[in-house]
């Protein structure tokens, strides 16, 4: 055997060497509960989860042009775009209301009606709303989404849109399956939310999210 | 890798006859760059990319040659989960390596390198949110040449090289590790000089 023929099975064998090992996934359980716990049809709890599948991307949001929203609706669908690894979700503005999944509206959320839950944020420059509308049967979740903003202190002060940005991305984190609140102020998801974007923990839950079976179907009446 | 870079470069005088460029164009393959798991396996691999190669060697002695070889590639890559495909993007990479060569058998010689690869998504998303990754790579493989005229050869070579692979995204999430990423390329091309 040759000095170099030698001297080549070693570099092989020190590539085989290094060829040991993959990289090792984190273990997921930074995140909160996000499924919607109701009472059940036939008794008990009926728990609802949602997620937009892939063969509904990008889902297609629609926001008045009215406080601001379109631009705070176009960076909130970059926010959550970018929370996750794999493009689980994706995203877009559309003009036409009739074809949105999603709808923002600017001003606050009407009368509750039946078969609707909402879950609200309540920071102290605006409000936020949205009403996920569940069939009778808790299998169908009927689109589109209704989200309402409500600037309660003067649109054009800092503050508000700071809080227009927050509750935008907020909002948005409910209609793309964030049922709940987090319970941690540090959460964008959090009913009070803070933060301007989503923590490890609410990437953890989201992604999560779009990973588990879900229980509802997206369905336009 | 610079010293040859430079000789090359220049032109050095003694070498310049037996100065040697080639470029080569052709396809590559990747094993997975990631396996991850959240509720099943999710594997994110690249597809099959067209690939450029070229670069330029001078003798080391009387059979040996050592010279630098830089390689563009750009192609898609996707995830899989249940067997459902996801478009990730365009991913380019790159790699510049110095390389030693010999004789095998005849027109047939044998090729080893070390060097660099960096990767370049199109876009700064999902595993590569927080921009691109550069790594180290040691390559191996074969080129055959086929003379055809008076100081050109057709080459087709055969590559193997392997690095690591991860991205400060990844880091970032909490992977740990690297992924072990080998890369089979199969390229023909020209070369002007060897003789």
């Amino acid at each position: 055997m040759s000095v170099v023929t030698r001297r080549l099975l070693l570099g092989a064998a020190a590539l085989g060497a290094l060829a040991c090992g993959d990289i090792a996934s984190p273990e997921r359980t930074d995140l909160y509960e996000w499924r919607l716990f109701v009472p059940g049809v036939g008794g008990g709890t009926d728990t609802l989860s949602f997620f937009w599948g892939r063969s509904r991307l990008p889902v297609r949001i629609w926001a008045e042009d009215a406080a601001g929203l379109p631009e705070f609706a176009q960076r909130a669908i970059g926010v959550w775009e970018s929370g996750f690894l794999y493009r689980e979700f994706r995203g877009e503005m559309v003009s036409d209301s009739s074809t949105a999944d999603v709808l923002i509206f600017a001003n606050s959320a009407p009368n509750l009606t039946l078969g609707v839950h909402r879950l609200h944020s309540m920071a102290p420059e605006c409000s936020g709303a949205t009403d996920l509308e569940v069939s009778d049967d808790h299998t169908q979740l009927l689109v589109p989404i209704r989200i309402f903003i409500d600037p309660v202190l003067p649109e054009d002060e800092p503050a508000t849109q700071t809080c227009l940005a927050l509750t935008t991305v907020h909002e948005l984190g409910h209609a793309l399956g964030i049922f709940r609140h987090s319970p941690n102020p540090d959460d964008i998801m959090f009913a009070d939310p803070r933060v301007e974007a989503p923590s490890p923990l609410d990437r953890g839950t989201i992604e999560a999210i779009y990973h588990y079976p879900p229980t509802l179907e997206p369905v336009r009446p | 890798m610079w010293s040859c870079l430079l000789l090359l470069a220049a032109g050095a005088h003694p070498a310049r006859a037996q100065a040697n460029y080639f470029v080569r164009v052709g396809a590559i393959g990747a094993s997975k760059l990631l396996q991850d798991f959240i509720t099943s396996p999710i594997t994110v691999k690249q597809s099959i990319a067209p690939m450029v190669a070229f670069g330029g060697s001078l003798p080391v002695g009387i059979s040996y040659r050592a010279g630098v070889e830089a390689t563009v590639a750009s192609g898609g890559f996707h995830s899989t989960e249940n067997d459902v495909d996801t478009d990730l993007g365009t991913l380019r990479t790159g790699t510049l390596t110095a390389f030693l060569e010999g004789p095998v058998v005849e027109r047939l010689r044998w090729h080893v390198g070390l060097g660099g690869i960096a990767y370049s998504a199109a876009e700064e998303s999902g595993i590569f949110a927080q921009g691109g990754t550069t790594g180290f790579l040691a390559a191996g493989g074969a080129d055959y040449r086929y003379p055809v005229h008076s100081g050109w050869d057709v080459i087709a070579s055969a590559r193997y090289d392997y690095h690591r692979f991860t991205t400060d995204e990844l880091e970032a999430r909490g992977f740990s590790h690297s992924q072990g990423v080998g890369r089979v390329s199969l390229s023909v091309g020209i070369a002007r000089g060897l003789r």
